[in-house]
């Protein structure tokens, strides 16, 4: 009896897993070489994807990361040249030109450059412009459920008020919350002062019970399904979830924002180095971008494809964050991991 | 009350208990199967918006999710094969010879089992990171074989229990060298455990979820690619494969139900 | 063991043990040896391990704020199995002691979600828990709320993941020694005038306490580790021990912090294990 239950599992078996490898060994057999891409969830459509894959023939294998941290450790833990393609924010970025952890992007490779707004070009945190190219960006922004919220929100203060006890989502980014946080009482995001850093832990804990949902990869669906009438999240998620639910607006904070530009980079030791730079060649085509801001409604650096998206995109507060709030906001930077570790104490004192 | 009637009240309570334990068992079944048939196309996918088969047809389309499933069975056929021939050589050996180190091996044969599954995959990640050994299909099938040994080792072993050593004795007085007494004796005796050992191997590298997080590399495997999409939201077409497996499952289940029972009229002399 | 034993000969020995001696060696033994030496190393300015020798994880793993949490793990444990075992008792009494023809299909139901993949299963409480999920939908479709039920993303719906995913590790063994129990035993009992409670005091539980053990510890220890169930189902703010070492070992960058947790966690284990034993549990039933 066994040995017919064993000849007839491996049987279903095997027939399962043929049908399942037929479907991918024909992919990689048609394909002129791999591709292996690092990449925020919720960033990049699958559409813009698959259009690569059918103008090159390269195979893309995608892989996804939820916080820059993760996307470091993941990087460092795998062998070198594990990815091809990582999408650093900012401050990572620099950090990881500074720990020696990038390739130079070839110039001469990435023919679109001139669709890049000059402004977003050579950043502070990539001063050669050799390392990065900027994706999209945008601000940590405050959504508002206005028809459970009657009171008019108006800064990051104004969600540490007890009355939205169990109603907020917040990133479950710490330095973005944390970051927060410190806007909110008008100190810097990137505070080392340790006893400033104790005046922010004692805020931060207040948050514990206002707080119901940590999550950096799709705020919006808590939002849109009412589970939270309030929220600290990426501005494009406020902006999809605006479009699902009118009732939900938008609030940039009075003390000044929580801002980021997303890049593209190449990790040292990447084995498909050219397919790569055809890679981010492609992603910078203005018709390519257009399609990633419909899909993906974030702060758009390359004004060829803004031109193409016309005042939908120009006049969407959401989608477009107003020059006053940019002026007014802040980016993360690099800290030392001795500050780095109390940060990582409020957070575990936080999430308890 | 009369006795009987008081005895029919408690039946019927029981049934009841019963009942709604499998209520509450099948209940995520139940939302996993209908929101399958979601008529959705808008993340996250939650609110119902009308039946269709869509899903099903679109499953075949998405060749990511395909293989990974299919990268899930490799896994899980492999794990099986080998902690099968390893486990089942080692509870043999085991049983039948005294040697040094036994007590010690038998300790480290509990550890997979008992401790959390968290600390085998960090360690395994830590091992594979200081081997230079790169994240994959390779390193998920040698994670997988690690916490599967034990449990062929420990389904094979209750099978010696009663294990009558003078049926090897008379094949080797008879002749047969000891391959011969180990391929044609001992392992048709024991085949029950080594079954039940090979199942539970199978069906742990299927579902397994935190070894496989942390010692996959880029390489995804059917219950990791379920856990990208629950960041995301999860679209119906991950419903509409979990609900095939499903079905495929309770047939398997049925089938070898109906083939064992039917073995047994059989051997009963019909 | 009937017969005569066999000769201990090295080579068969060797061949038929070897492989599993140097698996077990090599990607059981080495690794935590590994993470138990860098459970006293730290970590320089570029997040690489250094080896030196040092506390300082063990000392800060021992702030109020880390103790809290082991707390909380220690705490959403306990209430897991607790609520396992009261919940899964009687349902594998009825179960293993039905006359019904069908008793091979009601064990089958038992097993068969659980070839379902799990993440998705857990997800599927979220679906029906939520704000705008079935639950309230039907609730207030029928008029008895008006408001939705705040149901999700709390500790107690983590302790209701947890117990969803580990309740057939409850559930089996319980069955197996339930299954074990000799009817005459409590035809006698009755016989002799005990009413039911009494029998199932002073008889059946102590008889069945095997299975009560092994399914306590096959539920309480994973549950420590199910590091998932809080994310999905918590919101994140249910943590327990088995998030903060995938939190060291992902976004924290800190390995050895993380060794430092995952060698408390082995610690709290071993001293479970050790309670098990000392109440009289067999470890062989274990993993069966």
């Amino acid at each position: 009896m066994k040995k017919k239950l064993i000849s007839l599992l491996l049987a279903a078996v095997s027939v399962l897993t043929l049908t399942a490898c037929g479907a991918s060994t024909v992919k990689t057999e048609a394909g002129k070489g791999s591709l292996n891409i690092f990449v925020w969830t919720e960033y990049v459509p699958e559409s813009v994807i698959k259009g690569f894959e059918e103008k090159t023939g390269i195979t893309v294998n995608v892989s996804t990361f939820s916080t820059n941290e993760d996307m470091l450790a993941k990087v460092k833990a795998e062998s070198e040249g594990a990815f091809d393609i990582v999408q650093p924010s900012d401050y990572m970025v620099k950090q990881m030109i500074d720990q020696g952890m990038l390739e130079k992007l070839d110039a001469a490779k990435l023919t679109n450059i001139g669709n890049i707004g000059t402004a977003y070009l050579k950043p502070s945190y990539d001063p050669t412009g050799e390392y990065s190219m900027p994706y999209l960006g945008g601000v940590g922004g405050i959504a508002v459920n206005t028809a459970k919220i009657a009171d008019t929100i108006t800064s990051y203060n104004d969600l540490f008020n007890p009355k939205y006890s169990k109603s907020l989502v917040v990133l479950d980014d710490f330095r973005a919350t944390i970051g927060m946080t410190a806007r909110s009482m008008g100190l810097s995001m990137n505070e080392t002062d340790p006893a400033k850093l104790a005046e922010i832990k004692t805020k931060l804990l207040t948050l514990k019970d206002i707080v119901k949902l940590y999550d950096s990869d799709s705020p919006k669906s808590a939002l849109i399904s009412g589970d939270c009438t309030l929220g600290f999240c990426w501005s494009a998620e406020i902006a999809l979830a605006m479009e699902e639910n009118p009732d939900i607006k938008i609030v940039y904070p009075s003390e000044g924002a929580f801002l980021f530009m997303d890049n593209w980079c190449v990790p040292k030791g990447a084995k498909n180095y050219d397919a790569a730079m055809e890679f981010i060649n492609y992603m910078m085509e203005a018709e390519t971008s257009k399609a990633v801001s419909e899909e993906f409604p974030y702060l758009n650096p390359n004004t060829a494809a803004t031109a193409l998206l016309g005042s939908e995109y120009t006049n969407n507060p959401a989608k477009n964050p107003p020059a006053d709030v940019i002026s007014k906001g802040e980016f993360v930077q690099n800290l030392d991991t001795a500050t780095i570790a109390i940060y990582d104490e409020m957070w575990t004192a936080l999430k308890q | 009350m009369g006795r009987n009637a008081k005895l029919r009240t408690g039946q019927t309570a029981g049934k009841l208990y019963c009942l709604l334990i499998y209520l509450f068992l099948f209940l995520p079944i139940a939302v996993i199967v209908v929101n399958s048939f979601n008529d959705t196309t808008s993340k996250p996918y939650l609110s119902w918006k009308g039946f269709t088969f869509d899903w099903y047809l679109k499953l075949f389309d998405n060749t990511a999710l395909l293989g990974s499933f299919g990268n899930t069975m490799i896994i899980a056929v492999a794990n099986t094969l080998l902690a099968t021939c390893i486990g089942t050589l080692a509870a043999v050996g085991m049983y039948k010879y005294k040697f040094r180190g036994k007590t010690i091996i038998d300790s480290l044969l509990y550890i997979p089992v008992v401790i959390p599954e968290i600390v085998m995959g960090i360690s395994l990640l830590t091992l594979f990171s200081k081997t230079n050994i790169p994240r994959g299909m390779l390193t998920l099938i040698l994670a997988h074989v690690t916490f599967s040994i034990p449990f062929v080792i420990f389904n094979v072993r209750a099978r010696l229990a009663g294990y009558d050593n003078s049926i090897e004795e008379a094949s080797l007085d008879l002749g047969a060298n000891r391959m011969q007494t180990f391929f044609r004796i001992t392992l048709p005796v024991l085949a029950p455990g080594i079954g039940g050992g090979a199942l539970l191997a199978f069906t742990l590298s299927l579902d397994d979820v935190i070894i496989s997080y942390f010692t996959n590399g880029q390489t995804k495997t059917f219950p990791l690619k379920v856990m990208e999409s629950i960041k995301s939201g999860v679209a119906p077409d991950i419903n509409a494969l979990s609900t095939l497996i499903l079905i495929g499952t309770i047939l398997l289940v049925v089938f070898t139900q109906r083939t064992s029972m039917n073995r047994k009229d059989n051997k009963e002399g019909k | 063991m009937k017969g005569r034993k066999m000769k201990t000969t090295a080579a068969p020995a060797a061949v038929m043990v070897g492989p599993v001696t140097l698996w077990l060696a090599f990607f059981v033994a080495v690794p935590l040896l590994y993470v138990f030496v860098m459970s006293f190393c730290s970590l320089d300015q570029n997040y690489n391990i250094v080896f030196a020798f040092t506390l300082d994880n063990y000392a800060r793993l021992s702030d109020v704020n880390y103790i809290a949490i082991y707390l909380q793990s220690l705490i959403i444990a306990f209430l897991t199995t607790v609520i396992c075992l009261g919940l899964a008792y009687p349902f594998a009494f009825l179960i293993a002691r039905t006359v019904s023809k069908y008793k091979a299909v009601l064990y089958m139901l038992v097993v068969i979600p659980f070839w379902t993949n799990s993440l998705i299963r857990i997800y599927g409480w979220r679906t029906f828990l939520g704000a705008n999920g079935w639950l309230n939908n039907a609730l207030i479709a029928m008029g008895i709320i008006s408001e939705p039920l705040d149901l999700l993303f709390s500790k107690a719906t983590t302790v209701l993941g947890m117990v969803y995913c580990l309740i057939p590790y409850m559930v089996l063994p319980l069955y197996t020694a339930i299954e074990k129990l000799d009817k005459n035993l409590l035809e006698a009992s009755a016989d002799l005038g005990a009413k039911k409670l009494t029998t199932y005091r002073k008889i059946v539980i102590p008889l069945t306490a095997s299975g009560i053990f092994s399914g306590s510890i096959m539920v309480f220890i994973p549950c420590l580790g199910l590091f998932f169930v809080s994310d999905i189902l918590g919101g994140g703010n249910s943590d327990i021990i088995g998030n903060l070492i995938e939190r060291q070992f992902q976004s924290g960058n800190n390995w050895p912090l993380g060794s430092a947790l995952s060698i408390i966690l082995i610690a709290v284990t071993l001293l479970l294990v050790k309670l098990y034993q000392k109440c009289g549990g067999d470890m062989e039933s274990l993993g069966v």
